[in-house]
């Protein structure tokens, strides 16, 4: 007979409340002397120590807990725990925590030590200190500690005594039935003790593993595997799970990536990082190399009316419930993952390890009835690169009637998908008509959803599962009214897909192996390009085209669901330059983009465009164009020199080691000079012009004999005759003496609002003797005083 | 010849906790020694393992291999298991230390490596003071000993010559130091035996002195300032063989009989460091 008697049994029936901790913390200031806190290790030696309490889980077996005075190791009482059977309806396991709240100082002990036996062999699951119900700072939790029906001393290990200055956690466990049966132990002489015999620290994170992970900026990741492991005073290993706040983490490279105290990983950046960490000074084992690739590109967002959807994952709707994400069928399944990952608050399912894998909803949660649905969606991104003969089947079934498998009135439907739809890195989204599920011969309980790789394709992300009804329509709604009409005149444009002007020549759906749905689709009388399911999307000009005399590129799009949409112009090589778009829009939204944005993509030799991302795009007025009388300012740097730096004798460009030049602008020139930058590009800027001198004499004198050119790029926006004048000073090498020599082209109607580049033999300056004393160039023209000139390139080739 | 080392029983001798009645000056000895119980002073022997590199070869020799090499069966007729070699990866001075390294490596057809080295014709002495300060390594299979053999070992063979085990520990034992004697009549399991363990302490995250004092007709066992054992004529079933010159031995075995094999939580490597070695006689 066992006689109980339950002793300051406090039941807290507000488990799960966070103690408000703000009260507990003050600043400490210069004068004042850090409380202490009794250095008192006992918990229950015949009683509870002072300030002990007694809080049960709160799902737990209240009545588990009790004082009993019969069965004891020594003294008058011991603590006696009654683990119910399975099932319990008063709670299905016996748990507690035992904390004091004024807070103890055990930074004087190495262990946690008690006498313990138990009715029968038993496992304790978990058992430890540093649970309080508030922060759980120094958590340690000892797992599966086998009790005999005899009375053995019990220990275990403090990682790091030195923290434990201030802990209200003084003793935890938790214990469920063993083989469904309930049992009893006993727990006496429980105390915190300084042993002395605690040693050889071997701290680990990640379980010791060096592991790595691939992630996105802003993404956080916690370190698991935290585990302190001590060899004990009976020559036995002991290895405890431990709070992070043990831990001191270190990254290798915090702009790349973080680490907080509570072991946190947060990717900051691109790059690499590693990620370690020591426990009261001793390096732990296992680390993780944190591999940054940018921000994280998300699904779509799914654009279909609640209403019209029964959705199993996705953060746009509500859920129904599963059974799981992740069946982890045996024994041939060696998929991993479920609905683990949320990046930035999104939730991602990501399987790895791939070969099949099934979303249940059949057994605990009730068959999904979508027999007023028509079409089946879902957004896959494969996390690798894609082979060909990789594939993806999407298949979904449903179990009948009778709700159950295996009665002969199951049904599937199947879809595969491969390359090119497959991209690593870009959401796909499949939209597929029941109707083209051929086999679901119902689809008024549905059960499973089922993914098949056969290991071609390991590791995917999976978002936005869910039925829904299109109403008839044509899958995910456009807009309704006409993207905005242009107003440029036509002759300051160069279109390539508008209703307003008349386009060149182009291939609106070259076959570049993508899986974009291209249409051209009428909204409102207006023909619109439609990109539907964008991964990438290329749009082919026939031929190079020359948009150097333009400006802006022009583009009005339309999206709903758009998460990152790019829009690229490419010239020969390719050389390609990305323009991100902001997306998703709220109608349409017009872009007029600086041609200067796409350097160093050659606007002379433009042979393509090009758009990525995703979502459903509609795309109209797609046109370059200049302001009128093509502006007043070049937009873009001058053409850069192709001539071999060998061959060439320059005096002013960016391209290549300049000669000494006197001056750009002698003092007997009426024009003005200001040196400025065009993208990046350092060019001569002169207005007012009528003439201006640049001066090359004495040392600076240029021997161009070798040379056969000269070039000079020049852009003006109102010039209507431009002369350039050379001046060779002759064998004297000096102005005057007889042997001066020179020639002045004229070039009327330059290009205006472009750049204009003259490449001319210098057999052309017929009047020039010689070229070996070059002294003076001079540029001139109308209007006269009021040219405005930019000069760039100017140098002598062969 | 015989190996100096079969399992041991324990029989109980004459278990003398006498410290506090043995206390005595504390001459020559160093601000870290705690060490008290002396009553030979005069330093005969001291190596301080001050200059790092190997070890100093006009004290010290070193035993190789598994024991073949000594007329002994594969293992030091233990059953040990590590390979014995003179390599700096086993055995070395550095940081004023004598650091002798357990490794596990297949190395000459055995799965550990480690050291031992003798004082074997170098320096030996019949009585007095003989101590280290050492740190201990630890785990399953582990077997460090700091001992002493007859001079005489190979005219009159082992157990004849006497062996006198100062230190003796089992790395899954981190705080039971064993001390020793074997004889003729009382050697392997029948050696004269005590074992003593370190109140709230353990070896091998620490310094200790082992020694003994030992004169005619007395050798007494302590650690640090505690006399745990003395053994005399009347304690041993058989010769006192204990009035000859005795050299040193110190070494690190892994596995054997005394200790078992190690297993998968033996981690490696294992170190034995030895702060210093020291032999007394009595003041003249």
């Amino acid at each position: 007979m066992q006689k109980n008697k339950i002793n300051k049994l406090i039941i807290a029936f507000s488990l799960g409340l966070t103690f408000l901790f703000s009260n507990c913390k003050r600043d400490i200031s210069d004068d004042a002397i850090p409380a202490t806190f009794p250095k008192n290790g006992t918990v229950y030696i015949d009683g509870f120590s002072p300030g002990l309490e007694y809080l049960p889980f709160g799902d737990s077996y209240f009545a588990a807990f009790s004082v009993d005075e019969e069965t004891k190791y020594a003294g008058t009482s011991a603590m006696r725990f009654d683990v119910p059977n399975v099932g319990d309806p008063n709670g299905a396991y016996a748990g507690a925590i035992f904390p004091d709240y004024g807070g103890r100082d055990l930074s004087g002990f190495d262990a946690l030590t008690f006498w313990a036996k138990a009715t029968k062999k038993g496992t304790i699951n978990e058992i430890g200190f540093g649970q309080d119900f508030r922060e759980n700072k120094y958590l340690v939790t000892l797992n599966n500690l086998e009790l005999t029906t005899n009375w053995r001393q019990y220990t275990i290990a403090i990682p790091d005594p030195a923290k434990l200055t201030r802990e209200f956690g003084l003793f935890w466990y938790a214990e469920g039935p063993e083989n469904d049966e309930g049992y009893t132990f006993w727990v006496d002489e429980l105390k915190f003790e300084k042993l002395g015999t605690v040693a050889q620290p071997r701290p680990a994170i990640f379980d010791g593993v060096d592991g790595s992970i691939t992630t996105f900026a802003g993404v956080v990741t916690p370190i698991l595997g935290l585990t302190q492991t001590f060899n004990l005073g009976d020559g036995s290993d002991q290895t405890i799970r431990v709070a992070p706040a043990y831990f001191e983490f270190t990254s290798s490279n915090p702009s790349v990536a973080t680490v907080d105290e509570q072991g946190v990983i947060t990717a900051v950046s691109s790059g690499e990082a590693v990620i370690t960490a020591t426990l009261g000074g001793v390096d732990a084992k296992g680390s993780v190399k944190v591999t940054v690739t940018g921000n994280f590109v998300f699904a779509p967002t799914p654009t279909q009316d609640p209403a019209d959807v029964i959705s199993i994952f996705s953060d746009a709707y509500t859920n129904e419930p599963v059974d799981y994400y992740n069946g982890y069928w045996a024994p041939f399944q060696t998929t991993q993952g479920q609905n683990d990952i949320n990046i930035g608050g999104d939730n991602i399912i990501g399987y790895t390890q791939l070969n099949f894998v099934g979303i249940q909803f059949l057994v605990d949660v009730p068959t999904i009835n979508a027999s007023s649905m028509t079409h089946f969606h879902v957004d896959i991104q494969p996390r690798e690169e894609i082979q060909p003969g990789d594939f993806l089947t999407v298949r979904v079934v449903d179990v009948g009637p009778d709700n159950t498998f295996g009665t002969g009135d199951d049904t599937a439907g199947e879809i595969t998908i491969g390359p090119p739809n497959l991209v690593n890195g870009q959401w796909y989204s499949l939209d597929v008509a029941f109707s083209d599920l051929a086999g679901l011969a119902s689809r008024s309980n549905l059960a499973q959803i089922v993914f098949v790789s056969d290991a071609t394709i390991s590791s995917i992300y999976v978002d936005n599962i869910y039925f829904y009804d299109d109403g008839g329509g044509t899958g995910p709604m456009g807009p309704t009214t006409a993207a905005p009409t242009p107003t440029q005149s036509a002759a300051n444009v160069i279109s390539v897909f508008s209703d307003a002007y008349t386009n060149i020549n182009s291939n609106l759906n070259p076959d570049w192996g993508q899986a974009t749905q291209v249409s051209e689709v009428s909204i409102a009388g207006n023909n619109t390009l439609r990109y539907g399911g964008l991964n990438y999307q290329g749009l082919e000009l026939d031929g190079s085209v020359d948009v150097s005399g333009m400006e802006f590129l022009h583009i009005d799009y339309w999206t709903a669901n758009s998460s990152t949409l790019n829009a690229y112009l490419i010239s020969t090589g390719p050389i390609e330059t990305a323009k991100a778009l902001t997306v998703p829009t709220s109608g349409w939204e017009s872009v007029d983009i600086p041609l200067g944005d796409f350097s160093p993509v050659d606007l002379t030799d433009l042979i393509q465009f090009k758009f990525d991302g995703n979502g459903d795009i509609y795309l109209d007025n797609i046109y370059f164009y200049k302001t009128s009388g093509g502006g007043d300012v070049p937009t873009t740097a001058a053409p850069t020199p192709a001539q071999n730096a060998a061959n060439v004798i320059s005096m002013f460009s960016n391209a290549y080691t300049n000669v000494g030049v006197d001056t750009w602008r002698t003092d007997w020139s009426v024009a003005a000079l200001e040196d400025i930058q065009i993208q990046g590009n350092d060019t001569k800027k002169y207005t007012a012009l009528d003439f201006v001198g640049v001066e090359t004499t004495g040392g600076n004198l240029i021997n161009a004999s070798s040379m056969t050119h000269f070039r000079v790029d020049i852009w003006t926006p109102n010039m209507t005759t431009f002369r350039i004048k050379l001046v060779d000073f002759g064998a004297d090498g000096s102005f005057g003496g007889g042997d001066d020599t020179e020639h002045e082209l004229v070039f009327d109607n330059p290009a205006q609002g472009q750049w204009v580049s003259y490449d001319i033999p210098l057999s052309d300056f017929t009047g020039l003797a010689s070229t070996s004393h070059l002294a003076q160039l001079i540029f001139s023209g109308l209007p006269a005083g009021g040219g405005t000139l930019y000069v760039d390139n100017v140098y002598y080739y062969q | 010849m015989r190996t100096p080392f079969f399992h041991k029983s324990y029989k109980s001798s004459k278990a003398l906790i006498l410290s506090l009645a043995l206390v005595l000056l504390a001459v020559g000895c160093e601000t870290d020694e705690t060490q008290t119980v002396t009553t030979f002073t005069k330093l005969t022997f001291e190596d301080n393992f001050n200059t790092d590199g190997s070890i100093d070869e006009s004290s010290w020799n070193y035993d190789l291999g598994d024991g073949t090499g000594n007329g002994l069966p594969a293992g030091w007729g233990n059953n040990e298991l590590q390979y014995y070699t003179d390599r700096p990866e086993n055995i070395k001075v550095e940081g004023g230390m004598l650091h002798i390294t357990a490794r596990q490596e297949s190395f000459q057809g055995a799965a550990f490596t480690s050291a031992r080295i003798t004082t074997k014709g170098k320096i030996e002495q019949q009585y007095g003071r003989f101590e280290a300060r050492i740190q201990l390594p630890w785990g399953q299979g582990i077997w460090p000993a700091f001992w002493l053999l007859g001079s005489n070992i190979d005219e009159v063979s082992w157990p004849q010559c006497g062996e006198i085990d100062i230190m003796e520990y089992r790395g899954q034992a981190p705080s039971t130091l064993v001390g020793t004697v074997h004889g003729p009549g009382y050697s392997g399991g029948q050696a004269v035996s005590k074992e003593y363990v370190l109140p709230a302490d353990r070896f091998d995250t620490g310094f200790h002195i082992f020694g003994i004092e030992w004169g005619p007709e007395y050798i007494n066992f302590y650690v640090d300032d505690v006399l745990y054992n003395q053994i005399t004529p009347e304690d041993v079933p058989g010769e006192w063989v204990y009035d000859q010159p005795f050299y040193i031995l110190l070494n690190l075995a892994v596995g054997g009989n005394f200790v078992g094999p190690p297993n998968a939580n033996t981690v490696f490597p294992q170190t034995m460091l030895v702060d210093y070695v020291r032999v007394y006689e009595g003041a003249k």
